[in-house]
């Protein structure tokens, strides 16, 4: 570990940053102990340490907006939702409908209006949002230099690997501002450090050590003979789920691809540095560029409502293509275990979120729904199973695709 | 929606960035006026400083405490316990609702309608219905 204000104090100087190029290091003896010696070691900012798996965030300011921001999310999903619903429930009555019937968002819109309680709730909300990003950006990008340059030392590091592919064609679908992440997955050089923590406070503190990964990554089924040499995840974003199948299948080879190529970067420093063996590279779900047969399972998390249904199909066939016959394709998402909701205020929230929290795609994701998801497996040659083993707390299953032998 | 150029470094190093498209959300209006949209941000983000203010100087006082003395080394360096940490939580909770509560209340005071009466105890009709919470939606 290098002591951040070595590095960005006012008096911060070359000579002060080569002195202590081998100063203390982090106190996580597991990743001390598997991370070989490498320029990376040298490069690794951890200014506050660790904490589990988890890379501190770099001031203690930043840790108290970022706690104040785990509340107040927990505020507007809780308290401002409640009384959106209940304002929601009231125009409804007003009108001689009720809340739960299942109308056209346009209709919604019209009925709905300018209500301020209802305006407020989303506004609260992605208010929120943006000053969660806006805090982690001008962090990460202030002393840019540093975090470039530490990633750049991770690059060629162990265990695992990265591939990056520049010169990659990018659909245009992928290179939109997600979640109104600046840049979005594509076009920021800390895409990864500030989805992480982004979406660390998203979590309400409940995945600072990837536990809610770690459980999807032990809720993915095998296939029927158990032989699991080679697991890809799709979409993998920071990698959280590759590290933890990588860490429940040990003796496999285990992929994270993203169209993202500082996603990817993140997703492979952050392994290296908890000592991880994992192997991530930029490449897209639609042409994984794989061998055919080759992957035993196929994963994926809340990946398929950020991309088109049309992409979405791709993905399916591509994931039916790399997959060895008797393997086992599972995908983790909002509709793949049941129906996309219809009642007023869900269709309400799906709306905005979609238009202003820039999901672009999750309306079509939602009319597609679990059933058309399912026909599009069968459509690419799966051996569907609507039941399969469930992936969230609460819910009773989630789909899984056989290649049939 | 315009599309932006990905990002180069000052210092020229690669950031292996794309083009991207911009998304409108700073556009949006939700309030009536893009001034009250904007106030409504400056709220939440003066609360996330206040709030990171509040909790430094309770971390001071508790290495006060804990050493007698402190350096600011102490305190960037500091983890609560995990009983700290419980007592700051709660006590952001109840800064928030302070702060913003209000927001929520109004409209549960003025109406004596009761969402349960519709849609059923939070996570019963809705899980039914396939609705995911609203918790999932990033």
């Amino acid at each position: 570990m290098i002591d951040r204000r070595t590095l960005f104090g006012a008096t911060a100087a070359t000579t002060s940053f080569l002195g202590s190029l081998f100063g203390s290091r982090k106190s996580n003896a597991a990743a001390s102990a598997a991370k070989p010696a490498s320029s990376f070691a040298e490069a690794d900012l951890q200014p506050r340490g660790q904490i589990g798996r988890l890379e501190r965030l770099p001031t203690q300011h930043l840790e108290g907006q970022h706690d104040f921001i785990t509340g107040f999310r927990v505020f507007a999903n809780r308290d401002m939702t409640r009384a959106a619903r209940l304002r929601i429930s009231e125009i409804m009555l007003e009108k001689g409908k009720t809340p739960i019937d299942n109308l056209p968002i346009e209709e919604i819109l019209e009925d709905i209006g300018d209500d301020p309680v209802i305006a407020n709730s989303a506004r609260l909300w992605l208010s929120a949002q943006q000053v969660n990003w806006r805090t982690l950006y001008e962090e990460f990008h202030g002393k840019e230099d540093a975090y470039l340059a530490e990633m750049e030392a991770a690059d060629n590091a162990g265990p695992g690997t990265l591939e990056l592919n520049p010169d990659m064609d990018i659909p245009d679908y992928t290179a939109h501002e997600i979640h109104i992440q600046p840049g979005g997955y594509v076009g920021d050089p800390f895409a990864g450090h500030i989805y992480h923590y982004g979406t660390n406070n998203f979590y309400t503190g409940r995945n600072d050590q990837d536990e809610m990964h770690i459980s999807y990554a032990n809720a993915v089924p095998l296939p029927e003979d158990g032989t699991v040499r080679r697991v890809l995840d799709q979409g993998c974003s920071t990698g959280q789920l590759t590290c933890a199948l990588a860490e429940r299948f040990p003796d496999a080879d285990v992929w994270g691809i993203d169209v993202g190529g500082p996603m990817v970067r993140y997703a492979h420093m952050r392994a290296v540095d908890i000592g991880i063996e994992a192997h991530f590279a930029q490449r897209l779900a639609e042409d994984s560029k794989f061998p055919d047969n080759h992957f035993d399972i196929v994963t994926n998390n809340i990946m398929f409502h950020e991309v088109s249904v049309e992409a979405a199909k791709d993905i399916i066939q591509e994931s039916f293509r790399v997959l060895r016959p008797g393997g086992v394709f599972y995908p983790m998402d909002f509709y793949t275990g049941n129906h996309a909701p219809t009642a007023v205020y869900s269709k309400y929230r799906q709306w905005w979120d979609s238009r202003w929290n820039c999901e672009p795609w999750r309306l079509d994701y939602a009319k597609w729904d679990f059933d058309g998801f399912n026909q599009a497996m069968r459509d690419a040659g799966f051996d569907v199973n609507p039941e399969g083993p469930p992936s969230r707390r609460g819910s009773r299953h989630n789909t899984m695709g056989t290649k049939p032998a | 929606m315009t599309k932006e150029y990905g990002y180069t470094s000052k210092s020229g190093r690669k950031t292996y960035t794309h083009d991207f498209f911009k998304s409108d959300t700073d556009q949006a209006v939700f309030l009536g006026n893009p001034l009250m949209d904007d106030m409504m941000t400056t709220l939440v983000a003066l609360g996330a400083e206040v709030w990171a203010s509040r909790r430094r100087v309770r971390i001071i006082e508790l290495l006060m405490e804990k050493k007698g003395a402190v350096t600011k080394d102490m305190v960037e360096a500091y983890v609560p316990t995990d009983e700290e940490e419980a007592e700051l939580r709660a006590e952001r909770d109840a800064f928030i609702k302070i702060a913003y509560g209000h927001m929520a209340r109004e409209m549960e005071d003025r109406t004596a309608l009761n969402s349960d009466a519709f849609e059923g105890p939070r996570g019963s009709r809705s899980a039914a219905r396939g609705d995911e919470p609203a918790s999932s939606d990033m």
